[in-house]
Protein backbone atom coordinates (compact mmCIF):
# COMPACT_ATOMS: atom_id res chain seq x y z
CA UNK A 1 0.00 0.00 0.00
CA UNK A 2 1.46 3.40 -0.93
CA UNK A 3 2.05 5.83 1.93
CA UNK A 4 -0.28 8.85 1.87
CA UNK A 5 1.42 12.16 1.05
CA UNK A 6 0.40 13.55 4.44
CA UNK A 7 2.09 10.69 6.29
CA UNK A 8 5.18 10.84 4.09
CA UNK A 9 5.47 14.58 4.77
CA UNK A 10 4.82 14.08 8.48
CA UNK A 11 7.55 11.47 8.75
CA UNK A 12 10.10 13.62 6.94
CA UNK A 13 9.23 16.75 8.95
CA UNK A 14 9.34 14.89 12.24
CA UNK A 15 12.77 13.39 11.65
CA UNK A 16 14.20 16.65 10.29
CA UNK A 17 13.14 18.43 13.47
CA UNK A 18 13.76 15.68 16.04
CA UNK A 19 17.41 16.53 16.87
CA UNK A 20 16.60 20.25 17.19
CA UNK A 21 13.65 19.56 19.44
CA UNK A 22 15.95 18.44 22.29
CA UNK A 23 16.71 22.13 22.80
CA UNK A 24 13.09 22.72 23.82
CA UNK A 25 13.41 20.56 26.93
CA UNK A 26 15.42 22.92 29.17
CA UNK A 27 13.27 25.85 27.99
CA UNK A 28 10.07 24.14 28.89
CA UNK A 29 11.39 23.06 32.28
CA UNK A 30 12.77 26.50 33.08
CA UNK A 31 9.50 28.11 32.02
CA UNK A 32 7.59 25.70 34.26
CA UNK A 33 9.87 26.53 37.20
CA UNK A 34 9.73 30.28 36.50
CA UNK A 35 5.94 30.27 36.53
CA UNK A 36 5.94 28.66 39.98
CA UNK A 37 8.65 30.93 41.39
CA UNK A 38 6.57 33.93 40.17
CA UNK A 39 3.83 32.71 42.49
CA UNK A 40 1.43 30.90 40.13
CA UNK A 41 -0.27 27.74 41.34
CA UNK A 42 0.39 24.59 39.27
CA UNK A 43 -3.09 24.93 37.69
CA UNK A 44 -2.52 28.57 36.77
CA UNK A 45 0.94 27.73 35.45
CA UNK A 46 -0.30 24.97 33.18
CA UNK A 47 -3.25 27.14 32.15
CA UNK A 48 -0.83 29.82 31.04
CA UNK A 49 1.30 27.21 29.30
CA UNK A 50 -1.67 25.85 27.33
CA UNK A 51 -3.15 29.24 26.46
CA UNK A 52 0.06 31.06 25.54
CA UNK A 53 2.41 28.30 24.24
CA UNK A 54 5.37 30.68 23.78
CA UNK A 55 8.47 30.50 25.97
CA UNK A 56 9.73 33.99 25.24
CA UNK A 57 6.38 35.67 25.84
CA UNK A 58 5.81 33.62 29.01
CA UNK A 59 9.28 34.21 30.46
CA UNK A 60 9.22 37.87 29.42
CA UNK A 61 5.86 38.70 30.96
CA UNK A 62 6.31 36.73 34.20
CA UNK A 63 8.43 39.43 35.92
CA UNK A 64 5.73 41.97 35.00
CA UNK A 65 2.93 39.73 36.27
CA UNK A 66 4.91 39.15 39.47
CA UNK A 67 5.45 42.89 39.96
CA UNK A 68 1.75 43.64 39.45
CA UNK A 69 2.32 45.72 36.31
CA UNK A 70 -0.80 47.06 34.55
CA UNK A 71 -2.46 44.69 32.10
CA UNK A 72 -1.93 46.82 29.01
CA UNK A 73 1.80 47.00 29.68
CA UNK A 74 1.99 43.21 29.99
CA UNK A 75 0.13 42.80 26.69
CA UNK A 76 2.25 45.39 24.86
CA UNK A 77 5.41 43.67 26.12
CA UNK A 78 4.12 40.29 24.92
CA UNK A 79 3.36 41.84 21.54
CA UNK A 80 6.86 43.31 21.30
CA UNK A 81 8.36 39.91 22.08
CA UNK A 82 6.13 38.29 19.44
CA UNK A 83 6.52 40.81 16.63
CA UNK A 84 9.09 38.56 15.00
CA UNK A 85 6.30 36.08 14.32
CA UNK A 86 4.62 38.56 11.94
CA UNK A 87 7.75 38.35 9.81
CA UNK A 88 7.95 34.55 10.13
CA UNK A 89 4.26 34.30 9.31
CA UNK A 90 4.69 36.45 6.20
CA UNK A 91 7.68 34.38 5.10
CA UNK A 92 6.04 30.98 5.59
CA UNK A 93 2.51 31.91 4.39
CA UNK A 94 3.06 30.49 0.89
CA UNK A 95 3.69 27.08 2.47
CA UNK A 96 -0.01 26.91 3.34
CA UNK A 97 -1.39 27.53 -0.15
CA UNK A 98 -4.45 25.38 -0.72
CA UNK A 99 -5.05 24.89 3.03
CA UNK A 100 -8.44 25.93 4.51
CA UNK A 101 -8.83 28.87 6.90
CA UNK A 102 -9.60 26.98 10.17
CA UNK A 103 -6.54 24.79 9.66
CA UNK A 104 -4.47 27.91 8.91
CA UNK A 105 -5.45 29.35 12.30
CA UNK A 106 -4.36 26.14 13.98
CA UNK A 107 -1.08 26.07 12.06
CA UNK A 108 -0.54 29.74 12.96
CA UNK A 109 -1.13 29.05 16.65
CA UNK A 110 1.54 26.32 16.52
CA UNK A 111 4.20 28.42 14.73
CA UNK A 112 7.49 28.39 16.66
CA UNK A 113 10.99 29.66 15.92
CA UNK A 114 12.40 26.13 15.68
CA UNK A 115 9.85 24.69 13.25
CA UNK A 116 9.96 27.87 11.17
CA UNK A 117 13.73 27.68 10.79
CA UNK A 118 13.71 23.95 10.14
CA UNK A 119 10.79 23.62 7.72
CA UNK A 120 10.58 26.88 5.78
CA UNK A 121 12.63 25.86 2.76
CA UNK A 122 10.78 22.65 1.86
CA UNK A 123 7.37 24.12 2.67
CA UNK A 124 7.87 26.74 0.00
CA UNK A 125 9.26 24.27 -2.57
CA UNK A 126 7.01 21.22 -2.43
CA UNK A 127 3.81 21.26 -4.49
CA UNK A 128 1.62 18.66 -2.78
CA UNK A 129 -0.60 20.44 -0.24
CA UNK A 130 -1.10 17.32 1.89
CA UNK A 131 2.63 16.59 2.04
CA UNK A 132 3.34 20.18 3.17
CA UNK A 133 0.65 20.01 5.84
CA UNK A 134 2.10 16.80 7.27
CA UNK A 135 5.62 18.18 7.05
CA UNK A 136 4.58 21.24 9.10
CA UNK A 137 2.14 19.67 11.54
CA UNK A 138 4.20 16.67 12.70
CA UNK A 139 7.15 18.68 14.09
CA UNK A 140 4.78 21.42 15.33
CA UNK A 141 2.57 19.06 17.31
CA UNK A 142 5.68 17.28 18.60
CA UNK A 143 7.03 20.66 19.82
CA UNK A 144 3.71 21.40 21.47
CA UNK A 145 3.63 18.04 23.27
CA UNK A 146 7.26 18.34 24.44
CA UNK A 147 6.57 21.86 25.64
CA UNK A 148 3.56 20.87 27.72
CA UNK A 149 5.12 17.73 29.21
CA UNK A 150 8.42 19.30 30.22
CA UNK A 151 6.79 22.48 31.51
CA UNK A 152 4.67 20.25 33.73
CA UNK A 153 7.82 18.49 34.97
CA UNK A 154 9.33 21.94 35.68
CA UNK A 155 6.18 22.98 37.56
CA UNK A 156 6.42 20.00 39.88
CA UNK A 157 10.21 20.15 40.19
CA UNK A 158 10.03 23.81 41.27
CA UNK A 159 7.82 22.95 44.24
CA UNK A 160 10.48 20.68 45.74
CA UNK A 161 13.36 23.16 45.35
CA UNK A 162 14.15 25.53 48.27
CA UNK A 163 13.33 29.24 47.77
CA UNK A 164 16.87 30.50 48.47
CA UNK A 165 18.09 28.75 45.31
CA UNK A 166 16.73 31.78 43.40
CA UNK A 167 15.18 29.75 40.60
CA UNK A 168 13.70 32.93 39.14
CA UNK A 169 17.23 33.70 37.97
CA UNK A 170 16.80 30.83 35.50
CA UNK A 171 14.25 33.00 33.69
CA UNK A 172 16.81 35.82 33.32
CA UNK A 173 19.34 33.32 31.97
CA UNK A 174 16.74 31.93 29.56
CA UNK A 175 15.97 35.40 28.16
CA UNK A 176 19.69 36.10 27.73
CA UNK A 177 20.32 32.81 25.99
CA UNK A 178 17.60 33.77 23.51
CA UNK A 179 19.31 37.12 23.06
CA UNK A 180 22.82 35.73 22.41
CA UNK A 181 22.29 34.38 18.85
CA UNK A 182 20.35 37.53 17.88
CA UNK A 183 23.06 39.83 19.18
CA UNK A 184 25.70 38.26 16.94
CA UNK A 185 24.56 40.72 14.27
CA UNK A 186 25.97 44.18 14.96
CA UNK A 187 22.77 46.27 14.58
CA UNK A 188 20.90 43.76 16.74
CA UNK A 189 23.57 44.16 19.44
CA UNK A 190 23.20 47.94 19.22
CA UNK A 191 19.42 47.59 19.62
CA UNK A 192 19.85 45.34 22.68
CA UNK A 193 22.51 47.48 24.39
CA UNK A 194 20.60 50.73 23.81
CA UNK A 195 17.36 49.23 24.98
CA UNK A 196 18.95 47.63 28.07
CA UNK A 197 20.71 50.87 29.06
CA UNK A 198 17.52 52.88 28.55
CA UNK A 199 15.53 50.44 30.69
CA UNK A 200 18.09 50.77 33.51
CA UNK A 201 18.11 54.58 33.26
CA UNK A 202 14.30 54.80 33.26
CA UNK A 203 13.76 52.18 35.98
CA UNK A 204 12.19 54.79 38.30
CA UNK A 205 9.45 55.73 35.83
CA UNK A 206 6.04 54.66 37.18
CA UNK A 207 4.06 51.70 35.74
CA UNK A 208 7.30 50.38 34.24
CA UNK A 209 6.65 52.70 31.31
CA UNK A 210 10.43 52.88 30.92
CA UNK A 211 10.23 49.37 29.47
CA UNK A 212 8.12 50.47 26.50
CA UNK A 213 10.29 53.55 25.90
CA UNK A 214 13.38 51.32 26.08
CA UNK A 215 11.98 48.90 23.48
CA UNK A 216 11.08 51.72 21.09
CA UNK A 217 14.48 53.42 21.54
CA UNK A 218 16.19 50.05 21.03
CA UNK A 219 14.32 49.39 17.76
CA UNK A 220 15.25 52.87 16.48
CA UNK A 221 18.89 52.40 17.48
CA UNK A 222 19.09 49.03 15.71
CA UNK A 223 17.47 50.45 12.62
CA UNK A 224 19.83 53.43 12.62
CA UNK A 225 22.86 51.17 13.11
CA UNK A 226 21.78 49.03 10.14
CA UNK A 227 21.34 52.14 8.02
CA UNK A 228 24.78 53.54 8.91
CA UNK A 229 26.59 50.24 8.43
CA UNK A 230 25.03 49.94 4.96
CA UNK A 231 26.08 53.49 4.08
CA UNK A 232 29.58 52.61 5.26
CA UNK A 233 29.67 49.66 2.86
CA UNK A 234 28.62 51.66 -0.20
CA UNK A 235 30.87 54.67 0.57
CA UNK B 1 -12.90 41.32 39.11
CA UNK B 2 -11.11 38.90 41.44
CA UNK B 3 -7.35 38.54 41.29
CA UNK B 4 -7.81 35.01 39.95
CA UNK B 5 -10.07 36.17 37.09
CA UNK B 6 -7.69 39.03 36.30
CA UNK B 7 -4.82 36.55 36.04
CA UNK B 8 -6.70 34.31 33.59
CA UNK B 9 -7.69 37.36 31.55
CA UNK B 10 -3.99 38.26 31.45
CA UNK B 11 -3.13 34.78 30.13
CA UNK B 12 -5.82 34.99 27.44
CA UNK B 13 -4.61 38.41 26.29
CA UNK B 14 -0.96 37.28 26.22
CA UNK B 15 -2.20 34.25 24.24
CA UNK B 16 -3.91 36.54 21.74
CA UNK B 17 -0.79 38.71 21.56
CA UNK B 18 1.03 35.52 20.56
CA UNK B 19 -1.39 33.70 18.26
CA UNK B 20 -2.44 36.79 16.27
CA UNK B 21 1.11 37.68 15.13
CA UNK B 22 1.84 34.01 14.44
CA UNK B 23 -1.32 33.39 12.44
CA UNK B 24 -1.42 36.83 10.78
CA UNK B 25 -0.01 36.19 7.34
CA UNK B 26 -0.58 32.44 7.41
CA UNK B 27 -4.33 33.18 7.60
CA UNK B 28 -4.27 36.22 5.30
CA UNK B 29 -2.28 34.31 2.69
CA UNK B 30 -0.86 36.27 -0.19
CA UNK B 31 -3.53 38.99 -0.01
CA UNK B 32 -1.57 41.47 2.12
CA UNK B 33 2.10 42.39 2.15
CA UNK B 34 4.09 44.18 4.83
CA UNK B 35 6.16 47.23 3.75
CA UNK B 36 9.84 46.27 3.81
CA UNK B 37 10.77 49.20 6.10
CA UNK B 38 8.30 47.91 8.69
CA UNK B 39 9.63 44.36 8.32
CA UNK B 40 13.18 45.54 8.87
CA UNK B 41 12.27 47.63 11.92
CA UNK B 42 10.25 44.80 13.46
CA UNK B 43 13.29 42.52 13.39
CA UNK B 44 14.79 44.55 16.24
CA UNK B 45 11.77 44.32 18.53
CA UNK B 46 12.58 40.96 20.16
CA UNK B 47 16.22 41.81 20.93
CA UNK B 48 15.19 45.22 22.30
CA UNK B 49 12.40 43.74 24.43
CA UNK B 50 14.58 40.93 25.82
CA UNK B 51 17.35 43.36 26.80
CA UNK B 52 14.90 45.84 28.32
CA UNK B 53 13.45 43.11 30.55
CA UNK B 54 16.75 41.51 31.61
CA UNK B 55 19.02 44.55 32.09
CA UNK B 56 17.25 46.08 35.13
CA UNK B 57 16.87 42.61 36.70
CA UNK B 58 20.60 42.05 36.54
CA UNK B 59 22.12 45.52 36.98
CA UNK B 60 19.80 47.09 39.56
CA UNK B 61 19.89 46.00 43.20
CA UNK B 62 17.24 47.48 45.49
CA UNK B 63 16.61 50.41 43.12
CA UNK B 64 20.26 51.38 42.69
CA UNK B 65 22.49 50.82 39.67
CA UNK B 66 24.97 48.23 40.97
CA UNK B 67 26.68 46.45 38.11
CA UNK B 68 29.06 44.44 40.32
CA UNK B 69 26.77 41.88 41.88
CA UNK B 70 26.53 38.06 41.88
CA UNK B 71 23.69 38.11 39.32
CA UNK B 72 25.85 39.87 36.75
CA UNK B 73 28.62 37.31 37.31
CA UNK B 74 26.05 34.56 36.80
CA UNK B 75 24.87 36.21 33.60
CA UNK B 76 28.43 36.52 32.27
CA UNK B 77 28.98 32.82 32.94
CA UNK B 78 25.69 31.89 31.25
CA UNK B 79 26.37 34.02 28.17
CA UNK B 80 29.91 32.62 27.89
CA UNK B 81 28.52 29.08 28.07
CA UNK B 82 25.94 29.91 25.40
CA UNK B 83 28.61 31.39 23.13
CA UNK B 84 31.17 28.62 23.57
CA UNK B 85 29.10 25.42 23.65
CA UNK B 86 25.97 24.17 21.97
CA UNK B 87 24.71 22.17 24.96
CA UNK B 88 21.37 23.81 25.83
CA UNK B 89 21.62 22.99 29.55
CA UNK B 90 25.05 24.50 30.13
CA UNK B 91 24.11 28.21 30.37
CA UNK B 92 21.62 27.40 33.14
CA UNK B 93 24.08 25.21 35.04
CA UNK B 94 26.94 27.73 34.70
CA UNK B 95 24.78 30.76 35.57
CA UNK B 96 23.13 29.18 38.59
CA UNK B 97 26.42 27.72 39.86
CA UNK B 98 28.16 31.11 39.72
CA UNK B 99 25.23 32.94 41.34
CA UNK B 100 24.78 30.46 44.17
CA UNK B 101 28.54 29.96 44.62
CA UNK B 102 29.21 33.69 44.91
CA UNK B 103 26.31 34.17 47.30
CA UNK B 104 27.60 31.36 49.48
CA UNK B 105 31.11 32.88 49.45
CA UNK B 106 29.89 36.41 50.19
CA UNK B 107 27.45 35.14 52.78
CA UNK B 108 24.56 36.97 51.06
Amino acid sequence: MPVSPFRAGAREGFFAFLPLSVGLIPWAMVTGMAMISTGLTPTQAMGMNLIVFAGTAQLGTLPLIGAGAPLWLIVVTALALNLRFIIFSAAIAQGFRGVGTPLRWYCGHLLTDGVFACCLEKLLKVDDRRWRLGYYLAPSIWSWALWQVFALIGVFAAGSIPKHWSLEFMASIALLVLLVPLAKQRPMLVAALTSGATAVLLRGVPLRLGLIVAIVVGIMAGFAAEHWSKRGETA
Amino acid sequence: MSAEAALWLTFILIGLATTLPRASFIVLGGRVRLPSVVQRALRYAPAAALAAIVAPDVLVVGGDFMPLNPKLAGVVAAVAAALLWRNPWLPFIAGMAVLLGLRALLGG
